[in-house]
């Protein structure tokens, strides 16, 4: 384990963590006595598509879950956009404890249910957050929600209910919601996996299209080739820790054998 | 022994004032009880989710003292046992007995609120924090609106046996519906007419809040707020398609002339 975390800080040298959009450092995080994340190094830089991938179980989900706080780490620190959370690195003094609400407005996520919010409209659904949190009057809201809506190509949905929406549409108003709050980064938790198989496209391509603005993100997914085709940064987990990462090279080369391994049975 | 064959019901609609006072008096008691209960089993069931296991216990224990208690005995425990031996004067029949009520359908709405608050997904609450609500306000826009819909048929059963139940403090000698009943029928003698006027006041009172219940049912379930909205012809509705469609043609026009 402690030679996969040096090679890992090869790859991403320290002095650049400060500068990182996001930075995760020895997250360890336990359910029980199930111990999920063993150790977790990751940084994420401005513009940068992070794809994870790894079996079930290997604590991809928990990972991402704690770059907004959704589980908290037991040790280690996040740092998104330069606000500090978590009970800091062990063996180092304490710094100063950033507020988790203020961390988790820089980042916007999507869910592998969608989540979106049942008895509100979709437009609702989309100002609803821009209302609530941005303090934003109604006109202001509706018009950037509109907006946004009109980008995943839902405009004409804006006064349905989410159980009139086909599963994809459901999940392309879950990303406009999210993008609505211009996050610093976009955290996608297996998008597809809920999806029919011919649904699964039209979310793809309303990443595809946000990757290509030059949005942060960290997506975890099942779609391998989607992941080889936008993952600038490639994160092989197993078993809780990061085992390898690379570029697209990973695909092909690998350095690890359990890498190597699971490609094979996914490709 | 010859059953009785002539019916006189003159008996009864000569006292059609009186039967509207007993009615009158009778849905007061439940409205006010049921009021007061609704309020104290949100308050319940809030404490009750509570993460402190003391408060969280005490409010188990509540809802399990006043589940099990027979509704009768408990009224006239409140009026005759307590109120009296320890010297509460200022505590008049009605009130006494809608204290009863009130404590006993606290902890069924407790329950019932309960279960409607954990039955929303967990996902729910994640999205809303996710865009970084608070958690009140999550609890507030997202849980708490999503767990009304869903007690509704089992809060509107409770309003129903809340109505019957109110005829139990007749014994306390309050004047609502079966009492006035009772006195009419041992003064006239005419039982069957009598009671069975009072038989179909309860059936006309709880059918009433049986559709009141399905109306409300239909109006906020979550699918078919939309197709309500586009059959209604409310000016409130058309007030709402409007302002989409305009905003609709705001944004499409906005994209067309960037590009």
């Amino acid at each position: 384990m402690a030679a996969v975390r040096e090679r890992h800080s090869d790859d991403a040298p320290l002095a650049d963590s400060s500068r990182a959009t996001v930075a995760l450092r020895d997250i360890h995080k336990s359910f029980g006595s199930n111990h999920v994340l063993r150790g977790i190094d990751l940084q994420v830089h401005a513009g940068e598509h992070v794809v994870i991938f790894g079996p079930s179980g290997s604590g991809k989900s928990t990972l991402l879950r704690t770059i907004n706080l959704l589980e908290e780490p037991d040790s280690g620190s996040v740092r998104v956009d330069g606000i500090e959370y978590g009970p800091g690195v062990r063996g180092e003094p304490r710094g100063r404890r950033g507020d988790r609400r203020d961390l988790r407005k820089q980042v916007g996520m999507v869910f592998q249910q969608f989540n979106l919010f049942p008895h509100l409209s979709v437009l609702d659904n989309v100002t609803i957050a821009l209302r609530r949190v941005k303090k934003l009057r109604r006109d202001e809201a509706e018009h950037r929600a509109a907006r946004q809506l009109d980008r995943v190509g839902l405009l004409d949905k804006i006064g349905a209910y989410p159980a009139m929406l086909s599963g994809g549409q459901q999940q392309r108003v879950a990303i406009a919601r999210a993008l609505v709050m211009d996050p610093k980064v976009m955290l996608f938790d297996e998008p597809t996996s809920a999806l029919d198989p011919e649904l699964v496209g039209e979310v793809l391509a309303a990443m595809r299209d946000l990757a290509d603005t030059g949005m942060t993100m960290v997506v975890v997914t099942h779609e391998m080739g989607f992941g080889r085709e936008i993952g600038d940064a490639n994160v092989f987990m197993d078993s809780g820790v990061i085992v390898e990462q690379g570029g697209r090279e990973i695909y092909s080369d690998c350095r690890e054998e359990r890498t190597r391994a699971f490609i094979k049975a996914v490709l | 022994m010859v059953a009785q064959v002539t019916f006189d019901w003159s008996v009864v609609t000569d006292n059609v004032a009186l039967y509207y006072s007993g009615v009158k008096l009778t849905l007061a008691i439940a409205a006010v009880s049921f009021v007061l209960a609704t309020l104290m089993g949100v308050v319940i069931a809030l404490l009750r989710l509570v993460r402190n296991p003391v408060i969280s216990a005490a409010m188990a224990t509540y809802i399990n003292v006043f589940r099990a208690i027979p509704l009768l005995v408990f009224i006239l425990f409140i009026y005759y046992g307590v109120a009296i031996a320890f010297d509460l004067d200022f505590l008049t029949a009605i009130q006494a007995g809608i204290l009863a009520l009130v404590l006993q359908y606290s902890a069924w709405l407790g329950e019932i609120f309960r279960s409607g608050i954990q039955a929303i997904p967990k996902g729910q609450r994640e999205a809303a924090l996710s865009v970084g609500m608070s958690r009140p306000g999550t609890f507030f826009t997202i849980t708490l609106p999503q767990a009304a819909r869903i007690v509704i048929p089992p809060t509107g059963n409770m309003l129903i046996g809340m109505v019957k139940d109110t005829s139990l403090v007749y014994l306390l000698g309050v004047s609502e519906l079966l009492r006035v009943t009772n006195l009419l029928a041992n003064r006239t003698f005419r039982y069957f007419e009598v009671y069975l006027a009072t038989v179909a006041i309860y059936l006309l009172l709880t059918t009433t809040i049986y559709y009141g219940v399905k109306f409300l049912e239909r109006r906020y379930s979550v699918v078919d707020v939309l197709s309500e909205i586009k059959r209604s012809r409310s000016p409130l509705a058309r007030r709402r398609l409007a302002r989409l469609r305009t905003l609709q043609e705001t944004v499409q026009g906005g994209a067309t002339a960037a590009t």
